[in-house]
């Protein structure tokens, strides 16, 4: 249908439309007008990347000096191509309706072997890939760098998008990496060696291209050609690089120096932590390395890399590690912490020393996209609470909004089970997590749910030990030889291939009938990547409230740094984190309005507002008093009668009207009313 | 100390409700293959010859030439022999039916020797035709079981002795080889509970040891699970190990416990283990299918060695304890894996071929325009939107009918005048459509609401004009036994019903004679059951319309037996 949005025309490639889908398009169109960043939350399953692709392709063809590109980054490779096949069904539909053959050019990056293709994405309409390559200094310099000023940014599935800019911005160095850089050190030193003899003129060109500096990288970024990478600041870029690295024997001598001093620090006995410029000092001190060369550091060894005509850099990642580090470390005095523990926690007789140079702050890996593109628009499922993006991220949007899923009938069934029959509290805090009750009634939940769920169950634990300690404990109380008699059990592993795996072979027991129970991790794959559409997935348990691992220092350290920079207390960081997980854990069963389960949080803490208000508004608004703080008993009445609801035939007239719309309904004067109140803005 | 136990369960409760017919049928003159041959036994205190043919047992009064006894050794439920020591040397054999019959021998030099040849052969014959009939008799006994109503309906009919056992099987033991056969082209197996080693749960014997049950259907899962452990038994049982010493190790072995970590290598299941591990190796290797479950490939993993702010350390070593617990989950995921795979090993052969032949060069991810087809198909029905395209409901079977008419309104009497089409029916309800939309209601001469609504309780159930035809279920009104009564009659009226209406038309001599004996059968089942129970009703206080549909029914059949007969008659003269 065509469809009218604030005077835009815009082409959306089917017949029928959600009301929430036109609203997003609202708010997207007005986000877009405004120049300005934008934070949308909508439940998935409700067409919002078609939306999406619709409304700026749209606004693309209208304006086209307005919006030159569109940059669509997702998270895992299978979303990237779902990207790319919606997008190919609305370029068949603009095609099919206005007849012109199709001269929008999009292009999806799903591996770094496409990198060459770089001068494509200049000039491609729409470009999709994964967020690194935005977000990640190392790749964005090479693939993203010359993206126009005048393009849209969106990030989907953008719930864990502060992780993955911190992710991109720390570093960790054991003794591993420092020997290998060793090596990485001594094949420099020959290759340098060998030129010498062969081919000095390319070293002395080398330098001269050193002395007149960064100057033509400066140049580039004042008239706003690139976007600037957080690991080459405007401050290296005035500067030359010092003398002191200049030559190629000097930088090498200066790195083996860096590599002794690191090795030093690694031999250590206690945990040591300090910031920035504490480490600075320190090695002035200890092996008088300045401020300015480590700086430089990153940017210096690339373009020794490419005068040595490097083949294969990837066998020198060890020792580009160790120079990203050094300018980071020098760059930024706030933002990271530097923590060198001597052992893991677990093992304290092992010695396994790493330095962790840990970003606190992700709005540093994003202030540049942020600061180079006209429009950003973060989106997810799960973006609750809205403004607390903002905040880490740093930046201030112009349009925030919550849309909720219009149903025709409640196809989620969100239940907070309290208590077993018994009585005892569920709860997999950390005082009562190993108590023998709370165990066995975790077991006789998943027993009995499993003898009236239909089809497919997935239950996630808190981590991958609790699961493994519970597993045990269920097997040895025979539970799950009970449970075997209704379903089949699989269980995720951290080995991938494995669990690849026990997931194919759970969904073909979905399939044939047999009906099977999937165990598994928040924060795990399977809980970001893994769909369980319709009967894969009639029931999602949540086991307890997903809390990170609280005793790391790292996370400590980041709490620290939330609560002094952005006054985020550290309970309303982690009480935000843990629900974050939990709703994508339990959003994995519902994958669309024709789609039904049951969404089970075991465990009495999220009837607590505080936890329950962090929830997604489309969740939270199906949580009544009546589904709180429930025994085992209750939820599996109350699931009988919701499976039993679901089960009646549900067709396209009982949608029509409400959750589904007509052109001619959607131009309605009462149904556009209804549809500004979907939005809620924050 | 391990104690297994083998008990083999049978269904025991229900053979002697079963009526079986004594075939005593002469054939004498058949030749048969003679086996053995016994003179002078004695039957009923009269001197004759024992034959032990092929088939059937049968004995001959001297001189004559026929048999006065024959019983095929199918019938035959068991010998009992006189007690050694005892004058008279006799061997006795009870049939199905509970009948007897007692052979003395009366040779006096080779009696004992002639009992016992006839006994050993007897021995050797009876176990072969036992599990024929055997076979039979369980299928019967599992239809009782299985089928609480077919019980009863076996009760009322054959046990009260209204129809004979034969004419009650005919029709379901027909039946049910029919299913059989249909089930046999569609392969449908039944798949392996998931559960069955919960089934052997131990249990202390009381004396230190520990006792297992195991039944066959208990070994058959575990063969077809494991057919590693089916190999190890065909290797080493009965020649290495008893049966019972073969499964003593099973238990015992750390493959049976899935927490314990391989240790011994004497234990002839650590290769069980072994080709197990390897089978999961190689099942893992071969990654997937669906590339959308493919954690491999899901992320573009873009994160080098060494950042990130997750320590991974690769080199974390395991205690002793999360070794034994991820061994568990691993062999939960295995067997849940085989338990799957046992169940499809026969039926998915071809559609899976098909497959993985489209999607094993993998190599062409890249590329748009090469997309393995098992990958496009995921990803178009990941994108899916069912409700927003026109068209796309869930595809179903056509209904073929070559008469729309009857179909609509089922059978209506011919005679009817108001007979309509279902095109009549559409036009008329788009008028009734058409009047709908265009109502307008003439505001001044509506009914005010209280009216309106004090009208609308009198008329309903209970109210003030519904008091003559009080339409109560009859479930209010009448005690549960009563009707549970009522209801076996409706299914003993028609099970005879049914036999009888099957009968028509009526085209062979032997329909003609099963639909006399329906009739009469019929009206052995009115007297004997409706009657009493009619009585039953009228002196309880109830009204006697509960019956009267049953009537009815039975009624139509006398109306339909007496019109044949009449028509019948009508031909003959």
């Amino acid at each position: 249908m065509k469809l009218n949005i604030e005077g835009l025309l815009v082409y959306f490639p089917y017949d029928y439309i959600y009301p929430e889908q036109y609203s997003y398009m609202l708010e997207l169109k007005r986000t877009l007008d405004a120049k300005g960043h934008g934070v949308l939350e909508m439940p998935s399953g409700t067409g919002k990347t078609i939306s999406l692709l619709s409304l700026i392709v749209a606004y693309q063809k209208a304006y086209p000096l307005e919006v030159t590109k569109l940059i669509y980054c997702s998270r895992t490779v299978p979303e990237i191509e779902k990207v790319v096949e919606e997008l190919r069904k609305l370029m068949e539909f603009y095609t099919k309706e206005t007849g012109e053959k199709n001269n929008f050019l999009a292009l999806a990056l799903s591996s770094r072997k496409n990198l060459c293709i770089h001068p494509e994405i200049l000039h491609a309409n729409i470009v999709v890939y994964s967020y690194h390559y935005l977000l990640d200094p190392k790749i964005a310099d090479l693939v993203s760098k010359e993206l126009a000023k005048k393009s849209v940014v969106v990030f989907d599935e953008a719930h864990n998008i502060d992780n993955v800019c911190i992710d991109s911005m720390s570093v960790n160095i054991t003794r591993r990496t420092l020997d290998r850089c060793q090596t990485n050190v001594d094949t420099l030193q020959n290759t340098i060696q060998r030129i010498k003899e062969t081919d000095a003129a390319k070293l002395r060109e080398e330098y001269r291209r050193l002395v007149e500096g960064l100057k033509e990288a400066n140049v580039a970024r004042e008239t706003d050609i690139y976007l600037s990478n957080p690991v080459l600041p405007d401050e290296v870029l005035q500067e030359a690089i010092p003398g002191s690295i200049r030559t190629a024997e000097h930088f090498v001598g200066f790195l083996k120096r860096f590599l002794e001093y690191l090795k030093a620090r690694l031999r250590i006995h206690h945990v040591v932590q300090e910031s920035s410029p504490q480490f600075l000092k320190d090695i002035y001190e200890k092996v008088c390395i300045d401020r300015k060369p480590l700086r430089f550091c990153a940017e210096r060894l690339r373009s020794l890399l490419r005068t040595l005509e490097i083949a294969d850099i990837a066998d020198f990642s060890p020792i580009t590690l160790i120079s990203h580090f050094a300018t980071l470390v020098s760059t930024y005095s706030k933002g990271f912490t530097i923590i060198i523990e001597p052992f893991e926690d677990k093992t304290p007789t092992i010695a396994n020393p790493v330095l962790h140079f840990s970003c606190m702050d992700p709005s540093i890996a994003i202030k540049p996209v942020f600061e180079r593109f006209q429009s950003v628009v973060i989106t997810s499922g799960t973006l609750s609470p809205l403004d607390i993006y903002p905040r880490i991220l740093d930046f201030r949007p112009v349009t925030m909004a919550s849309f909720t899923m219009t149903l025709a009938r409640t196809c989620l069934c969100p239940l907070i089970v309290g208590r077993g029959n018994d009585q005892v509290a569920m709860s997999s805090k950390f005082e009562t997590r190993e108590d023998f009750a709370v165990i066995r009634n975790y077991g006789n939940l998943l027993l009995e749910m499993s003898a009236i769920v239909p089809d497919g169950i997935v239950a996630f634990f808190t981590s991958y030990v609790y699961m493994e300690n519970i597993v045990a404990s269920w097997y040895e109380q025979g539970i799950l030889e009970n449970i075997q008699r209704n379903k089949l059990i699989f269980i995720e592993t951290p080995d991938a291939a494995e669990t690849s795996m026990a997931l194919e072979k759970y969904q073909e027991a979905c399939e044939n009938g047999r009906g099977a129970i999937l165990l598994s991790v928040a924060r795990g794959k399977v809980s970001e990547g893994i769909d369980f559409v319709h009967h894969f997935g009639r029931a999602v348990i949540m086991f307890g409230v997903p809390y990170v691992y609280t005793q790391s220092r790292i996370l400590k350290a980041r709490l620290e740094y939330l609560r002094d920079q952005f006054q985020i207390r550290e309970n309303d960081f982690l009480t935000f984190d843990a629900m974050r997980h939990a709703a994508q854990c339990v959003g994995r069963a519902i994958r669309g309005k024709t789609d039904y389960g049951l969404m089970i949080f075991a465990d009495k803490r999220y009837a607590r507002a505080d936890k329950r208000g962090k929830l997604p508004r489309w969740i939270q608004e199906h949580i009544s008093d009546g589904s709180l703080n429930l025994t085992i008993d209750e939820t599996v009445q109350l699931s009988k009668h919701f499976l039993r609801q679901m089960a009646q035939p549900f067709r396209r007239e009982d949608q029509l009207g409400l959750s589904l719309l007509t052109l001619e309904q959607l131009q309605s004067e009462e149904m556009l009313e209804k549809i500004s109140q979907i939005a809620q803005q924050a | 100390m391990f104690n297994v136990d083998r008990r083999l369960k049978f269904p025991s409760a229900l053979i002697l409700c079963l009526h079986y017919p004594a075939c005593l049928l002469v054939m004498a003159a058949l030749s048969e293959e003679v086996l053995l041959v016994v003179k002078r036994v004695r039957q009923r205190k009269q001197d004759g010859t024992l034959y032990l043919m092929t088939e059937r047992i049968a004995w001959g009064p001297e001189g004559k030439d026929r048999f006065t006894v024959s019983h095929l050794y199918a019938d035959i439920r068991c010998q009992k022999i006189s007690p050694d020591g005892k004058s008279k040397i006799q061997l006795q054999l009870v049939l199905h039916t509970g009948e007897s019959t007692t052979f003395h021998f009366a040779n006096e030099s080779t009696a004992l020797k002639d009992r016992d040849a006839a006994k050993d052969l007897l021995q050797q014959l009876l176990p072969k035709f036992k599990k024929k009939a055997n076979k039979q008799l369980e299928e019967k006994n599992k239809m009782l079981q299985e089928d609480p109503v077919l019980f009863q309906l076996y009760k009322d009919l054959v046990v009260s002795q209204v129809i004979s056992a034969e004419e009650f099987w005919a029709s379901r033991l027909k039946l049910s080889s029919v299913e059989h056969s249909l089930s046999n082209n569609s392969k449908q197996e039944v798949g392996i509970s998931a559960a069955f080693l919960a089934d052997i749960r131990p249990q202390t014997d009381g004396c230190n040891g520990l006792k297992y049950n195991l039944t066959s259907d208990i070994i058959e899962s575990i063969f077809k699970t494991y057919p590693a452990v089916k190999q190890k038994y065909a290797e080493n049982v009965p020649h290495n190990l008893t049966e019972k010493e073969f499964w003593t190790r099973f238990f015992q072995s750390h493959y049976f416990h899935r927490d314990r970590i391989n240790t011994g290598q004497q234990d002839i299941f650590s290769e069980c283990a072994k080709q197990d591990e390897k089978g999961l190796k190689s099942m893992v290797v071969q990654g997937v299918k669906n590339p959308m479950v493919d954690l491999l490939s899901l992320e573009d993993k873009t994160l080098d060695e060494g950042y990130g702010s997750l320590t991974v350390g690769p080199n974390s070593s395991k205690t002793v304890k999360e070794n034994s617990n991820s061994a568990i989950i691993k062999r939960f995921n295995h067997h849940s894996a085989m338990v799957l795979a046992a169940g499809l090993r026969k039926v998915d052969a071809p559609s899976d071929q098909a497959s993985e032949t489209s999607s094993t060069d993998g190599n062409s991810r890249d590329s748009d325009f090469f997309q393995p087809p098992i990958k496009k198909v995921k990803l178009q029905e990941a994108i899916e939107y069912e409700d927003l395209q026109n068209g796309s409901g869930p595809k179903t079977i056509a209904l073929n009918l070559k008469k729309s008419d009857r179909y609509s309104h089922g059978p209506v009497p011919l005679q009817s005048h108001h007979y309509s089409t279902s095109q009549d029916i559409i036009n008329s309800v788009s008028c009734i459509q058409e009047e709908i939309s265009c109502y307008k209601p003439c505001l001044t001469r509506v009914m005010p609401s209280s009216a309106a609504s004090s009208a609308i309780t009198a008329l309903s159930p209970g109210g003030l004009l519904m008091q003559a035809g009080t339409q109560q279920a009859v479930s209010q009104l009448v005690p549960t036994d009563v009707q549970s009564e009522l209801k076996h009659l409706y299914t003993a009226a028609g099970e005879l019903l049914r036999h009888f209406w099957s009968c028509f038309p009526v085209n062979t001599p032997f329909l003609e004679e099963k639909v006399v004996k329906m009739r009469s059968n019929l009206e052995r089942f009115q007297s004997t059951k409706l009657r009493p129970f009619q009585e039953k009703i009228q002196r309880e206080y109830l009204s006697t319309n509960l019956t009267s549909h049953l009537d009815e029914m039975i009624q139509a059949a006398y109306n339909k037996f007496h019109a044949w007969q009449t028509r019948r008659m009508a031909r003959k003269t």
